[in-house]
Formats: structure tokens, sequence, C-alpha cells
């Protein structure tokens, strides 16, 4: 009888734990990972972070994870119109219809936007562009032709500027 | 107390003021007496700061609820050691936090100078004095941290009272490294002015040589450092508290924290270029200045709500003194590179393009890139809605597709770079240098993708962190082997002594080394998990190997907050491990509640558990599960990259080095070209 009461009492205990599970399905309140990748790509719009639906944690506020003011009703929104068979863009979309393009976690890439697209291979290009030109010009140019010259005021001979340096490594000795 | 504060920052404006006329007054007649007396007006203003910045912690330490800004940041249930930190939680206290560490590098730089550098320190000192003047400006007229606080009475006037009690401090910042975060961040910020003054003080006097570059060496370091150490911290933090289980959001304060460092990294790099070949002399000054304009715009993004942010901490109206500010140092900088823009002439040419030169230069171009891309796509809600009147967000998957090809690349000549040799690297160098890391690292990569690594860009990152960490030791091994010959000591002896002997070149190494762990940690994020669910006493929820088990909540009240807890058993592989204890703290003061994750952190993984509050649906505490590969890499490697920095400031162990094993041919010095007082100095670098 001993050994058969420890049994009845974890029996109870653990009926009594998954007694809520048959009233509340566990995975009712889950987000699917499809939600999420859609909702990162969808900005969360509760005014207090500038986050992706998918991960907004609200700082601070009282619900950390999908944040309960925007983000986790976007993406259970999220989950039902995918249950319905929108395709992710369709889904977008409606977003968008309803909140504007601000709406977007990411610009999208048509329009004006495609300017925020297009200006990191810009300035890697321009970049690229200029680094190759003072390359070659550094390549042309011979030595003694550095230093200030034409219109600029005399052109400083080395003995000087070696001169001129011993000065300052005698005034600025660290 | 407060009206001491008022009167010392009052004075201490007169004095910058003075510091800044009677200056330009030194520089045009050349008197020494004026001179000294505006180096001493220089310090005074420094130590007048330091009384008042003292004045408002002994208000907070006091409990004087008479004066607002104590009444809005403090209260008399918070412990101490917050109460430091109440002084940078509000505008008004971090502007004047902003001139107390400013004030640190000012009088740390006119004391080690007095007696020094007789041509140049004046134009130092006036344009440290202008910055001064400016800061103090903000400190005493626009957001004043004395004021007292005053109430409207019925018939308007205000009246002076005193509360019983203060509002608290924010409880985000209620974290013990948001204690030392912030100053942290604001000591790069201001760390920069003084290679700024510098670089515009010797362009405005047509200072000879490089000398200015050696002189402020150190303190560009120094303030990188701190800002590396800042965003480190700042990452940590938001990683540790704000519960959604990442660590950079691309928030536009953070990218403005970035912003100065990238432009710093290229600085650090390019001015070896100055300083060896005499090359880059323009672009260097226009680095710096760029580097001080981003530190005020990253001020003026966090202060003046432009674009959104959560670091709403502090906003106030001094955008408009900002925008005027960097307008004036953006005018006095071209002033003076259009007036002595032949000083900045080159001195030398380019020998090859597979050289140290074209490595130095493509990775500043890297680095300007990244700055300017972040900085564009952080303004780009800002343009959209000029242009469109559409405000469009640009998110933090933007910033990461565009950013992370960027840093592989630099990643790439993180490794390439310091095996160039200066002016020209030969075939036999080159297959020498890189065969073994080009080995390990295909190796790697081969391995990797044989254990089912598909993400391309971390299988990429973890090829390059093989290829990067390869050439890193091989160079502390070819050098350690030399000296171990000569003198017989264990290879670790030989390695620190190498280490020892330059230490700007190795400590440079170990800072790349830390760079390295770094990207190990973010390769990681691609394979991150998580899972949440609504958990009732005994039951169980799994990520990866681990098992969690919910095992109750307990309340645990403190002095300024009450922690309410769930108890969660962890197993391993079904063997229990450990308990994690993730809370949420409700600050009965301020009515707001604040999140600690519990975090069981490995080299492998981080196990990322968060309290994520009650389901409205069920009433349930919610448990949110995060499985985080390899973070601790990213935390290890920020600590190695502060070490390797400290490591370059000290100074050699002796001041000339050949090493015959040393895998860069000695550079032999054209005949028409002027050899730099560093290059004369010191064997390499």
């Amino acid at each position: 009888m001993t050994k058969v009461r420890p049994l009845i009492a974890i029996g109870i205990l653990l009926g009594c734990a998954t007694l809520p599970l048959m009233i509340t399905p566990v995975g009712a309140q889950q987000i699917s990972d499809r939600a999420k990748q859609v909702g990162m790509k969808i900005k969360c719009m509760c005014g207090a972070c500038d986050m992706a639906a998918g991960v907004c944690s609200h700082p601070g506020g009282t619900f950390s994870g999908p944040c309960q003011a925007w983000a986790l009703p976007a993406l259970r929104e999220v989950d039902g119109l995918l249950a319905q068979g929108r395709t992710e863009q369709q889904i977008i979309d409606s977003f968008v219809a309803q909140y504007g393009s601000i709406v977007y976690a990411e610009p999208p890439k048509s329009g004006f936007s495609l300017v925020a697209w297009a200006m990191p291979t810009v300035y890697l290009v321009i970049g690229a562009v200029l680094v190759i030109f003072v390359i070659s010009r550094w390549r042309r140019r011979p030595a003694t032709e550095a230093g200030p010259a034409g219109s600029a005021p005399k052109p400083i001979s080395p003995e000087l500027l070696e001169r001129a340096r011993a000065q300052a490594a005698r005034e600025t000795e660290d | 107390m407060d009206v001491f504060g008022s009167f010392a920052l009052l004075l201490a404006f007169v004095c910058a003021v003075y510091a800044f006329v009677g200056g330009i007054a030194a520089i045009v007649t050349r008197h020494p007496l004026l001179v000294k007396s505006t180096r001493q007006a220089g310090m005074a203003t420094c130590c007048l700061i330091f009384f008042a910045t003292f004045s408002l912690e002994y208000l907070f330490f006091t409990d004087n609820f008479s004066i607002a800004y104590v009444v809005s940041h403090s209260n008399r249930d918070l412990s101490s050691f917050y109460k430091i930190a109440a002084l940078w939680s509000g505008m008004e206290g971090s502007l004047l936090f902003w001139s107390f560490l400013l004030a640190i590098y000012v009088l740390s730089v006119l004391v080690t100078y007095r007696n020094k550098n007789g041509e140049l320190m004046p134009y130092v000192g006036v344009v440290m004095a202008g910055v001064q003047i400016f800061f103090l400006t903000l400190n005493n007229f626009v957001e004043s941290p004395f004021k007292a606080l005053a109430v409207p009475a019925a018939d308007g006037v205000m009246n002076f009272v005193a509360r019983a009690d203060g509002n608290g401090l924010n409880p985000l910042l209620q974290y013990p490294e948001m204690v030392i975060h912030p100053p942290n961040l604001y000591s790069g910020y201001t760390g920069f002015t003084i290679p700024f003054a510098f670089a515009l003080g010797a362009l405005l006097a047509r200072y000879p040589g490089e000398k200015w570059i050696h002189l402020t060496r150190k303190w560009t370091m120094i303030a990188w450092m701190f800002q590396s150490l800042g965003i480190m911290l700042g990452a940590h933090w938001a990683y540790a508290v704000l519960g959604w289980g990442g660590y950079w959001g691309w928030d536009p304060v953070e990218n403005a924290s970035l912003l100065p460092w990238l432009t710093g990294t290229a600085f650090l790099h390019s001015v070896m270029m100055q300083e060896k070949r005499g090359m880059m002399k323009v672009w260097n000054v226009w680095l710096v200045f760029c580097t001080f304009l981003l530190c005020i715009l990253g001020t003026f993004l966090t202060r003046s709500g432009v674009v959104s942010s959560v670091h709403a901490f502090a906003r106030s109206q001094t955008s408009s003194w900002f925008v005027g500010f960097m307008g004036v140092i953006l005018l006095v900088c071209f002033g003076a590179y259009l007036k002595n823009r032949d000083y900045l002439k080159s001195e030398n040419q380019l020998d090859s393009v597979i050289s140290r030169e074209s490595s130095f230069l493509f990775n500043n171009l890297l680095f300007v890139v990244a700055c300017v891309a972040v900085l564009s796509g952080t303004l780009f809600p800002v343009f959209s809605e000029w242009f469109t009147g559409d405000r469009i967000s640009v998110g933090a998957p933007y910033f990461n597709r565009v950013n992370i090809p960027i840093g592989l690349l630099i990643l790439f000549l993180t490794g390439v770079g310091p095996l160039l040799a200066w002016r020209k690297t030969s075939t036999e160098s080159l297959k020498r240098n890189f065969g073994w890391p080009l080995a390990i690292g295909i190796a790697s990569g081969t391995i990797a993708f044989g254990f089912g690594f598909r993400e391309y860009f971390s299988l990429v990152c973890l090829i390059l962190c093989a290829f990067v960490a390869t050439t890193i030791l091989l160079e502390f091994y070819r050098g350690s082997k030399v000296i171990r010959a000569r003198s017989g000591a264990s290879f670790a002896a030989s390695a620190i002594d190498l280490t020892m002997r330059n230490t700007r070149r190795y400590g440079g190494y170990v800072v790349h080394m830390g760079m390295v762990f770094v990207f190990i940690g973010l390769a990681g994020a691609a394979f991150n998990r998580n899972v949440q669910k609504d958990m009732q006493v005994g039951q169980t929820m799994q990520i990866g190997p681990y098992t969690m088990v919910m095992q109750g909540m307990d309340t645990k009240p403190e002095r300024n907050y009450t922690g309410q807890r769930m108890l969660v058993e962890v197993l391993r592989d079904n063997k229990p491990l450990m308990m994690l204890y993730p809370e949420k703290r409700h600050f009965e003061t301020t009515e707001e509640t604040g999140t600690m994750v519990a975090i069981y952190s490995t080299l492998k993984e981080d196990l990322y558990v968060v309290y994520a509050g009650t389901s409205p649906d069920t009433q349930l505490p919610v448990l949110h599960a995060y499985l985080n590969p390899l973070v601790k890499w990213i935390w290890f490697g920020g600590v190695t990259v502060v070490f390797g920095t400290l490591v370059a400031l000290l100074p050699n162990r002796r001041s000339v080095l050949v090493l015959a094993g040393a895998p860069q041919p000695a550079t032999q010095p054209l005949p028409h070209a002027v050899p730099s007082s560093a290059a004369l100095r010191e064997g390499h670098d």
C-alpha cells in the first residue's frame, strides 16, 4: 500500500497538471515560424519601438516577446491570413493598405525606396573608382614631384623639411 | 550646493571664453604670458566643470528634491550605485557629463603638453576651448541641471518647492552595465575631440611633419577603445535586459555610436600611411574632422528625436544648437583646409598595387562606405518624408543585408593587410604568408559544410575567421621562433617578449584577433532558434538539447522594486543541469516594468530564457526561450579588443627591432623620398 500511495499522488498531480491542457490546448498562443518570417518584413507599429514585428520585444513593456501592444496581434493576424492561403506579398500588402508604407521593416524595392537599396552600391562604386584613381595617380607621380608645388607657396626642399621635423621633434618630445 | 554648482558652471563658461579669445590673441601676438594665462584658463575651466559635476552628484546623494533634475531622475530608495548613474540619465545631466569627460581629456592634454609643442598648443587650446564653450553654453543657458523645482501657483506665479521624494530612475537604466556603458560611450565621443583639436590646430598652424599624428595617436586609441567598450557594453545590456534575444537592433542611436567608431577605425589604419610614407594627409585630416562631426551628430540624433528610437531616455529642444554647432565646425574645417591645403600634399608615390598602402586604401574605403551606408540608411526615413511625404522605415533587415558583405570584406582585409609589405610585396612573400592561412580557411569551410553548415554568409564568415586567425597566429609564431632561437626562452615568454618589443604592431594583432572572435559570434546568429509557451507548474518546453521544466513562481520584494520570478529547471539530455530564474521587476515609483533575462552561457551556445509576462488569453506565465549559438564569442572578442588596445598603448620595450625571420622584407628608402620621423624611430610597424 505504501508503494502505491506515491504513485497515486503522482497520478493526481499529473492529472491536475494536464487538466488545463485539455481546457487550453498547448500551442494555442504559439505563432508559427512562417508568421514570424513574414513578421520580419513588417515593422512593429506599437509606437514605442522601431523593431520588426517578428522580433519585437517592446522594451520596458509588460510583455516582452512579441509585443502585446501591436506585434502579437499582428502576428496572429498573419497566421490567420496564411491559413486562408494568402501569399506573403498579399499579407504585407494588406498591412501596407492599412498602415501605409511606414509598416515596411525594410524599404520596398520599388519607387523612391529603390534609392535606399542603390545607395550602398553607389557609394562602393564611387569609392572604388576614387581609390583606383588615387592609386593610378600615385603610381604615375615621381617622388620628386611630391610636395607643395605649382601656384602654392615655394616648394619645401627635403633638407628644409627634415630640419623642420627635427625642430618639431625637439619641441614635441613625448 | 546647487548655487555653488550653477556658479561653477557659469565661471567655467567665462574661463572657456577667455581661453578661446585669449588663445587667438596669443596666437596672433605670440606673447608668452598670454599663452600661459590662456592655458591656465583652460585648466581652470576643467576644474570648475569638475566642481559643478560633483555638486550635482552631491545633490543626488543628499536627496535634494528641490532641484528639478534630481526629482525627475532619483528617489530616496534608489541605491547609491544608481545615484551615480542618475547623473547621465536625463538630458541636462548627460550634457554636463559630456562637459565633465571632455574636461578630463582637456586637462590631461594641457597638463601633459604644458611645456612642449610651443608652436602647436595654443591652436589646440583654442579648438578645445571652442568645443567646451558650446557645451558650457548648453549647460548654462539651455539645459541647466541646477534648475530649482518650481510649480505655478493659482495666480500664475512660479513658486519654488521641494518634494518629499523623487520620480525615480528609469528601470531600464537600473542595471549594472548601464552604470558603465554610457560613461564608456561618452568617453569615446568626447575623446575624439582631442585628435580633432590637434588635426585642426596643426592645419591652422601649418605645423611641420607628422608630429601631430604621433601626439594624438594614443589619445585616438584611448577614445577608440572607450567607444568600442561602450558599444560592446550597450550590446550586452540590450541582450541581457531587453529580452528580445538579440544584441544589436540597428536602432538609430546604436547606429549613431557605430558611425564615429567606423571612421575612427579607418583613421587608426590610414594614419600609418602618413607616419610611414607621408601619404594620405588630406584624407587623414578629413577622417578626423568627420569622426568628430559624427560624434556630435550621434549626440544630436540621440537628443533630437528626428529619427524614432528606443533610446528615448533624454530628449530636448537642443537640436537646433547641435545643427548650428555642426555647421560652424564644418565651415571652420573647410576654411582651414582651403587656406592651407598645400600643407597637406603627399610626399611619396605608390610603388606597387600589391602593397600595404593599397590594402589601407581599400580598408578605408570599406570602413567609410559602411559608415555612409549606415548613416544614409538611418536618415532615409527623414529623406523619404522630405521627398515623397511618405516616411519609409529602414529596419534591421536592410542594415544586415547591406553591412554583412561589407563586414566580410573588411574581415578579409584584416587578414591580408598586415601581411603585405610596405611599398611592394613579392610573389614569394605572398606564397609564404598566405599559403597556410588559405589552406586552413578552405579546410575549415569544407569541414563546416560537411557538418551541414549551409548558411552562405555564416559559412564565408567562418572561412574568413579561420584564415585571419591563422595569419595572426603565424605572425606571432614566426616572430617568437626567432626570439626563442636567440634567447632560449619558452615559446610563451618569447611571444610576450615579441609583443613588448613592438606593442603597437602586436597589440594591433590582438585587436584583430578580438574582431575575429566577434565575427565568429556574429556568424552564429544565422542559427538562432526560439520557442515560446504558456507554462503551468510541471509543464516542460524543449529547445535543442535543453528541456525546461516550470517549477513554480516566487516573488522577491526589494527596496526599489518587486521582482516576480519563474523558477525553471533546465535539463540537458534529460539530466538536471541547473535552475534559471527569469524575472520581471515592477518599479513602484515609476509604475514601470523591467525584464531580467536568465542566461546559461557556454562557448557553444547560450540558452536565453525570458519571463515574457502573463498571457492575456490564458493568464498563465509565458516562457520564451532562445538558443543562440556562439554569442559568448562576441563578449570574449570585445574583451580581447580592449586588451589588445591597452597593449598597443604601452611603450615599446626597445625602440628598434629588426627580426631576421620577420615576414616583411626590410624596406629600402627611395633616393628622393624623405623618411618620416616614425620610420626613423621604428624598424617596422
